[in-house]
C-alpha cells in the first residue's frame, strides 16, 4: 500500500499476504506506525491497496466499486474504532439501529434494543453519546457492528482511549459477541495481553509482516 | 415512524442554527427582492390598470387631434339615439396666469404657469368618481360665478395641488387662461381617468366646456385632443359597434379604442419597469447561491468524521448526498419563507422610491401567487447551488475515520508545462460524469430559473448567458490579481505575510467572497455611471444648446407682435418662427393607412401619429440629406437641354426613420389629411436628423408655397439667460394669452425628476445586491472561524498584540475589498459603456471622482463586513481557546 505525500510516495505496506479461517481470531500486532490500522482499514474495503487483492467470502473487494464496497461492508463487515465514531446527533439506540435503516430496514430498533442490553446499556437507550461515559460509547460501538451480524468483525485498538479495567470489560464484550454471533475476529492491539487470546498473532514491523504466531487451537472452518 | 436519516438531518441543523443564519439570509435577500417587485407589479397592474373602463373614461373612447368634422358631428349625435350615453372632453395645454393671489401671500400677480387644461361637460365621469377638496358637486364647482372675481363674472376651475404650490396659490385665488377669469373653486385630488403624475407637461385645471369658450384658446389649428367617450347599455355588444365606429370615421381621423385595450403604452413602460427591477432581483438570488454553496461547504467539511463514518457503516456516496440535500432544501425553505416575509414588508416601500410615478397612496396588498412564486424560486436557486459543493461527498474516503488526511489529490509533477496541467485537471473533470451532469444541471437550472423570472425564453437566456460571462470575467480577473499578488515579494512583517498567505490557503473563500461583492460593485457601477451620463444630458448638454422656450399656437395675425415683443424687450435673443400645419397620414402610394392594424406594432407610431408639416427653402441646418434632393435643384435640364416640367405634387422631404419604418422611397406619394382636407405630396428626399439638438425639425418638410391657404400657426423658439425667463413669459402671455409657452427647462427638469426616481429605485435594488454580497462574505468568513480563532490564539501566546492583529485582518479584507472594486469597476465601466454606445447613443466618459468613489467604498465596505464577522474573535482569551485541542 502506498501513499502520496506531495510529489514523494510513502510505502505504508509492502509484501502483506495471508489468510484468516472463519470464525478465528487474528490479532495484529506491532509498534505505532507499523501499518497496524491501515492493514485493517483495508480489509474493510475502506480503502484501496495499490497493489495485490484482498478476498472476503470468495469476493475480490479491490475490484469492487465504491458503491458496490458500501454495500458489500453493510452486509460482511463489522467495524469497531478506538474512537468509537458514534455520531453524536445520535441517540445509543439510534446509533445502533442505523446500519440496519442504510440497508433499508427500518425494524431494526427491537434489535437494537435486545443489543444494547446484551452490553448492559437498557437504560442508556435514549442518551446522546456526549452524555455517556467512555466505556458506555464503546459498548454502544460495539452493539453497532453487531447488529448486522457480520461474518467479519474487525476491531482497531478497541480499548486505546479506556482505562484498564473499562477497556478490559469491553474486550470481555467483544469476546462474547464474537462467540455469540459466530464472526471472524481481527483485532489491532499494542496490548500483547490482549494478543495473546488470539489464536494468531501477526506481527507487523515498517509495513512488512515479519512474524506469525498461531495459537496452539487452530480454527475448523473455511477461509474467512 | 419517523426514519433516523431523518432524524440526523433535523437534529443536525438543530445543533447548527447559528451557522445557517446567514444561508437565511442570502436566500431571503434574493427571495425578498423578487417577491417585493412581483407583489409591487401585481398591485400596480390592479389598481392602476385594474379599472381600465375609468381610465378610459368610458367603454369606447373616440379621439381627435383636431376640431370634429361636422360629419363625425352628426354621427356622434346618431349614437345618442341609440342608449349610449355621450361625454366629450377637450385636453390642451394651456398658460394661467396669476389674477389675484391669496392674499396672505407676496403678491404674485401677472405670474403665469404652463398647465394641462380639461374642459369637462356635464356627463362627465363616465366611470369612476372625481375626487375634490372640498368635496361638492362638480356642476356646482364649475358653474359662472356673476361676481366671483373681484366684482366681474368669472367660472370656476379646479385646479391640482402642484399649481397652487408654484404660483402661491389657494382655494379662492384668481386665474385668468385666455380671454376667460376662473376662481379657484376647490383643489383636484384624483382624476379617474389620469395616471397618478407621470410626465405631465404641468398642473392640470379642469374647467367647464362653457368656460373653454370664454377663453378662446380653440381656434383653427391649436393643438388640442377632442375625446368623446362612450357608455354603453349591457344590451349593446362591444365588439361589433367598434367594428361600426372605426369603419364609418375611418377617414375622419378619429383613433378608436376600448377599455380593453387601454393604455398600451403604460402597460408596456410598468411590464419593463416589473422585468428590469424583477432581474436585478434575480441577480440577488444568485450571487445569494454563491453564500449558500459556501455555507454548505463549509458546513460539511466540519461533517467530514461524520461522513466518513456512515461510509464505514456501509452507506454509499448517493445515500449520504440525498441526506446533507435534503438538509438544503428544508434550509433553503426556510429562507425562502423569510425572504416571503422580507418582500412583503419591502414592496411596502417600494411606492415611496417610485412617489412622483405612482401614487404614494396606492394600497399594496400581499397576494398568493408572487410570495408562491418567490418560495419556489429560492427553493430551486438552493438546489441549483447546493448540488456542487454535495458532490464532494463522493470523494470523502471512509479511510478517515483512522487518517487524519487521505491524499487523493491529483499532485502532479512541477515539471509538467502548465499546458498539460491543465490538460489533464480537464480530462479528469470531463471523466467525472456525475460532476459534469451536475454542471450541466446547475446550468440549465439556472437559466430555466431566469427564463422563469423573465417570462421570456430569449431574455432569460440571454441574461443567463450575460450573467455567466460576468461571472467568467469576474473570477478571471480575480484570478489574475490573486497570482499577481503571489508574485508580490513576501512582506517581512509576520502579520502582512499572514494576511496575504490567507487569502490564498488551502479551503479559503477568497474567489467567492470577491466574486459576490464584485457583483454588486458591477452593478451600482453601471447604473451611477448611466445615470450620470443621462442627466448630464438632461441636465448639462440640452439646456447648453437647447432653445428656452418653444411658442405654440402662434396665430398668423399674431405674428408681427410676437416678433415685436421679442425685439423690443430682449433684443439680444435670438428666435426661430416657423409656420406648421397639422396633418394625418391617410394613405401611401394611394394605398389607405388603417390605424388599426398598426395598434399594437413595435413602430406602428409611425402610421398613426400626427405630422406636423412646415415648409423651408433651405435645407435646416441639423439636417443631412441622404437621398434625392433638395427644391432648387428639381428644376435641371434633362439630356436634350430642355428644361424639366415641376412634378405633379407638391414635392415633400421625409427623415428617413419615418420613411424606413413607412415603406417610402423617393417618388412615393403621400396623402395628408389637413383639417379635413387632403394634401397629396411626393417624395424627393430622405434627411437625417439630428434631434439631440433640440431645435425645431421635422419628420416632412414641404416645398414652399404648398399649402398657402391651409391653417397654419407658428412654433417660435427663443433663447434667453435664466433671469430673463419669467419676464419673457409673462410678457407674451400677457399681450397673446392663447399661446403657450412651453419652459424648456421645466420639461428637462420634469423629466429628470421622473428619471432620478426611477433611478432610486433601481439602484435601491442594486444596493441591496451588495448588501447580499457583503452578507456572503461575513458568511464564508464565519465558516472559518475557528480555524481563525485557534491562529489568533496561537499569535497571541507568542505575543502579538490586539493591535497587530487588527492591523493583519485589515490588510487581507481590504486586499479582498481592492480587487472586488477593481473587478466590478472594470466590468461596470465595460458594461456602462455598452449601454451608453448602443442604446443611448452616448459618448462614454472617464468618471475618476465615480471610480476612485467607487473603490475606496468597497474597501470600507469590505473592512466593515470583515471586522463584523471577526471581532468577537479577537477578544477570546488564547488559554480557553488552545485548552479545547
Amino acid at each position: 500500500m502506498q501513499l502520496r505525500a506531495g510529489s514523494q510516495s510513502v510505502k505504508i505496506l509492502q509484501d502483506i499476504s495471508f489468510e484468516v479461517f472463519t470464525n478465528q481470531v487474528v490479532a495484529i500486532v506491532g509498534p505505532s506506525g507499523s501499518g497496524k490500522s491501515t492493514l485493517l482499514g483495508l480489509l474493510a474495503g475502506l480503502d484501496r491497496p495499490t497493489e495485490g487483492s484482498i478476498r472476503i467470502h470468495q469476493t475480490n473487494i479491490t475490484t469492487l466499486t465504491e458503491t458496490e464496497m458500501a454495500h458489500f461492508r453493510r452486509k460482511h463487515i463489522g467495524y469497531v474504532f478506538q474512537a468509537f465514531h458514534l455520531i453524536p446527533t445520535l441517540t445509543a439506540l439510534e446509533n445502533v439501529a442505523l446500519p440496519l435503516e442504510l440497508q433499508g430496514i427500518s425494524t431494526g430498533t427491537s434489535r437494537a434494543k435486545a443489543l444494547l442490553q446484551s452490553v448492559g446499556l437498557e437504560h442508556r437507550l435514549q442518551h446522546y453519546p456526549v452524555q455517556l461515559s467512555g466505556g458506555e460509547q464503546q459498548r454502544v460501538a460495539l452493539a453497532r457492528a453487531f447488529i448486522v451480524q457480520p461474518p467479519l468483525l474487525l476491531a482497531d485498538e478497541p480499548t486505546g482511549n479506556l482505562d484498564s479495567s473499562t477497556g478490559a470489560m469491553v474486550i470481555d464484550l467483544l469476546w462474547e459477541l464474537h462467540q455469540q454471533h459466530g464472526s471472524t475476529l481481527i483485532l489491532v492491539t499494542h496490548d500483547m495481553s490482549l494478543a495473546a487470546r488470539a489464536q494468531r498473532i501477526l506481527t507487523l514491523r515498517d509495513g512488512t509482516m515479519v512474524n506469525e504466531t498461531t495459537h496452539p487451537l487452530p480454527s475448523s472452518g473455511p477461509e474467512a | 415512524m419517523i426514519p433516523i436519516s431523518v432524524k440526523l438531518a433535523w437534529r443536525e441543523i438543530n445543533s447548527a442554527w447559528s451557522r445557517f443564519l446567514f444561508l437565511f439570509l442570502c436566500i431571503a435577500l434574493g427571495v425578498g427582492a423578487i417577491v417585493a417587485v412581483d407583489l409591487f407589479a401585481v398591485n400596480v397592474e390592479q389598481v392602476i390598470l385594474g379599472d381600465t373602463r375609468a381610465l378610459l373614461g368610458g367603454d369606447v373612447e373616440l379621439s381627435w387631434r383636431r376640431a370634429i368634422s361636422d360629419k363625425s358631428r352628426s354621427m356622434l349625435d346618431s349614437l345618442t339615439d341609440r342608449d349610449i350615453v355621450l361625454s366629450h372632453v377637450t385636453e390642451l395645454a394651456a398658460m394661467a396666469m396669476v389674477n389675484s393671489p391669496n392674499s396672505q401671500t407676496p403678491l404674485t400677480k401677472g405670474a403665469s404657469q404652463l398647465v394641462e387644461l380639461k374642459a369637462i361637460d356635464s356627463a362627465y365621469p363616465l366611470y369612476g368618481r372625481l375626487v375634490v377638496e372640498p368635496d361638492l358637486q362638480t356642476a356646482q364647482l364649475l358653474d359662472p360665478l356673476q361676481s366671483g372675481c373681484g366684482g366681474s363674472p368669472c367660472f370656476g376651475a379646479l385646479a391640482q395641488e402642484s399649481l397652487l404650490i408654484r404660483l402661491n396659490l389657494t382655494v379662492g385665488s384668481e386665474l385668468r387662461i385666455g380671454q376667460a377669469s376662473f376662481l379657484i373653486t376647490a383643489v383636484l385630488k384624483k382624476e379617474p381617468d389620469r395616471i397618478a403624475n407621470g410626465f405631465s407637461l404641468g398642473p392640470r385645471v379642469m374647467i367647464s366646456r362653457e368656460a373653454l369658450e370664454a377663453t378662446a384658446l380653440v381656434q383653427t389649428g391649436s393643438r388640442i385632443q377632442e375625446r368623446y367617450r362612450l357608455s354603453i347599455s349591457d344590451s349593446t355588444s362591444l365588439e361589433p359597434l367598434m367594428g361600426e365606429l372605426r369603419g364609418r370615421l375611418s377617414q375622419e381621423g378619429a383613433q378608436v379604442s376600448s377599455f380593453r385595450d387601454a393604455q398600451p403604452r403604460l402597460r408596456r413602460f410598468l411590464d419593463q419597469l416589473n422585468l428590469y427591477l424583477g432581474l436585478i432581483g434575480f441577480t440577488i438570488l444568485l450571487v445569494g447561491g454563491i453564500g449558500v454553496a459556501c455555507t454548505i461547504q463549509g458546513f460539511l467539511t466540519q461533517k467530514i468524521s461524520i461522513i466518513a463514518t456512515l461510509k464505514t457503516l456501509g452507506a454509499d456516496s448517493s445515500q449520504i448526498i440525498r441526506l446533507y440535500l435534503t438538509q438544503s432544501l428544508f434550509l433553503g425553505g426556510i429562507g425562502s419563507l423569510l425572504g416571503a416575509i422580507v418582500g412583503i414588508a419591502l414592496h411596502q416601500v417600494l411606492p415611496l422610491l417610485l412617489q412622483g410615478i405612482i401614487p404614494e397612496t396606492m394600497p399594496m396588498n400581499p397576494t398568493a401567487v408572487p410570495i408562491i412564486r418567490g418560495i419556489v424560486l429560492g427553493i430551486l436557486a438552493t438546489l441549483a447551488f447546493s448540488l456542487w459543493p454535495l458532490l464532494a461527498i463522493r470523494h470523502v474516503s471512509p479511510a478517515l475515520v483512522y487518517r487524519q488526511a487521505v491524499d487523493h489529490s491529483q499532485a502532479m509533477d512541477n515539471t509538467q508545462s502548465r499546458l498539460n496541467r491543465c490538460r489533464a485537471i480537464l480530462t479528469h473533470w470531463l471523466n467525472d460524469r456525475a460532476q459534469v451532469m451536475v454542471s450541466i444541471s446547475m446550468m440549465v437550472g439556472v437559466t430555466g430559473l431566469a427564463m422563469w423570472q423573465a417570462h421570456s425564453l430569449t431574455l432569460g437566456l440571454f441574461f443567463s448567458g450575460a450573467c455567466a460571462v460576468a461571472v467568467l470575467l469576474l473570477l478571471g480577473g480575480t484570478g489574475i490579481l490573486y497570482r499577481i499578488l503571489r508574485h508580490v515579494p513576501i512582506p517581512q512583517r509576520y502579520l502582512l505575510r499572514h494576511a496575504v498567505k490567507n487569502l490564498q490557503r488551502p479551503g479559503n473563500f477568497t474567489k467567492a467572497m470577491t466574486l459576490a461583492i464584485g457583483i454588486g460593485v458591477m452593478l451600482m457601477t453601471t447604473l451611477t455611471i448611466v445615470q450620470r451620463s443621462l442627466l448630464d444630458l438632461i441636465g448639462n448638454q440640452i439646456p447648453s444648446q437647447a432653445p428656452s422656450f418653444f411658442f405654440i399656437d402662434i396665430q398668423p395675425d399674431q405674428y408681427p407682435q410676437f416678433v415685436r415683443v421679442l425685439e423690443k424687450e430682449f433684443p439680444d435673443s435670438p428666435y426661430d418662427l416657423v409656420p406648421v400645419v397639422r396633418s394625418r397620414l391617410t394613405a401611401i402610394n394611394g394605398q389607405p393607412i388603417n390605424p388599426e392594424e398598426h395598434k399594437g406594432q413595435r413602430n406602428g407610431w409611425y402610421f398613426t401619429r400626427e405630422y406636423v408639416l412646415t415648409t423651408s427653402r433651405d435645407l435646416p441646418k441639423d439636417n443631412v440629406l441622404t437621398q434625392g434632393q433638395w427644391w432648387d435643384h428639381t428644376k435641371e435640364s434633362d439630356s436634350d437641354g430642355a428644361t424639366k416640367t415641376p412634378s405633379d405634387f407638391p414635392l415633400v422631404s421625409v427623415e428617413e426613420d419615418a420613411a424606413k419604418n413607412l415603406g417610402l422611397t423617393l417618388g412615393s406619394i403621400l396623402t395628408l389629411d389637413i383639417q379635413g382636407v387632403p394634401f397629396v405630396a411626393k417624395v424627393s428626399s430622405l434627411r437625417q436628423v439630428d434631434w439631440s439638438s433640440f431645435s425645431i425639425n421635422f419628420f416632412m418638410i414641404v416645398e414652399p408655397g404648398s399649402f398657402d391657404g391651409a391653417p397654419f400657426t407658428y412654433i417660435a423658439t427663443t433663447r434667453v439667460p435664466p433671469t430673463l425667463e419669467v419676464p419673457l413669459q409673462q410678457a407674451m402671455v400677457a399681450v397673446m394669452p392663447n399661446v403657450t409657452a412651453i419652459n424648456v427647462g421645466d420639461v428637462l427638469e420634469n423629466i429628470g425628476r421622473i428619471f432620478r426616481q426611477l433611478a432610486l429605485g433601481i439602484q435601491a435594488l442594486a444596493l441591496l445586491c451588495l448588501v447580499t454580497g457583503a452578507v456572503v462574505m461575513i458568511a464564508a468568513i464565519s465558516i472559518n472561524r475557528y480555524r481563525r480563532l485557534h491562529e489568533l490564539a496561537i499569535v497571541k501566546a507568542l505575543g502579538g498584540s490586539r493591535r497587530l492583529l487588527v492591523f493583519s485582518l485589515g490588510v487581507e479584507f481590504g486586499i479582498i475589498g481592492a480587487f472586488a472594486g477593481l473587478v466590478g469597476l472594470g466590468l461596470g465601466c465595460l458594461l456602462s459603456w455598452s449601454l451608453l454606445y448602443f442604446f443611448f447613443d452616448l459618448t462614454w466618459t472617464f468618471d475618476l471622482v465615480v471610480l476612485s468613489t467607487g473603490l475606496l467604498l468597497t474597501i470600507l465596505l469590505t473592512l466593515m463586513t470583515g471586522f463584523l464577522g471577526t471581532y468577537r474573535l479577537l477578544g477570546f482569551p488564547p488559554l480557553s481557546v488552545l485548552r479545547q485541542e
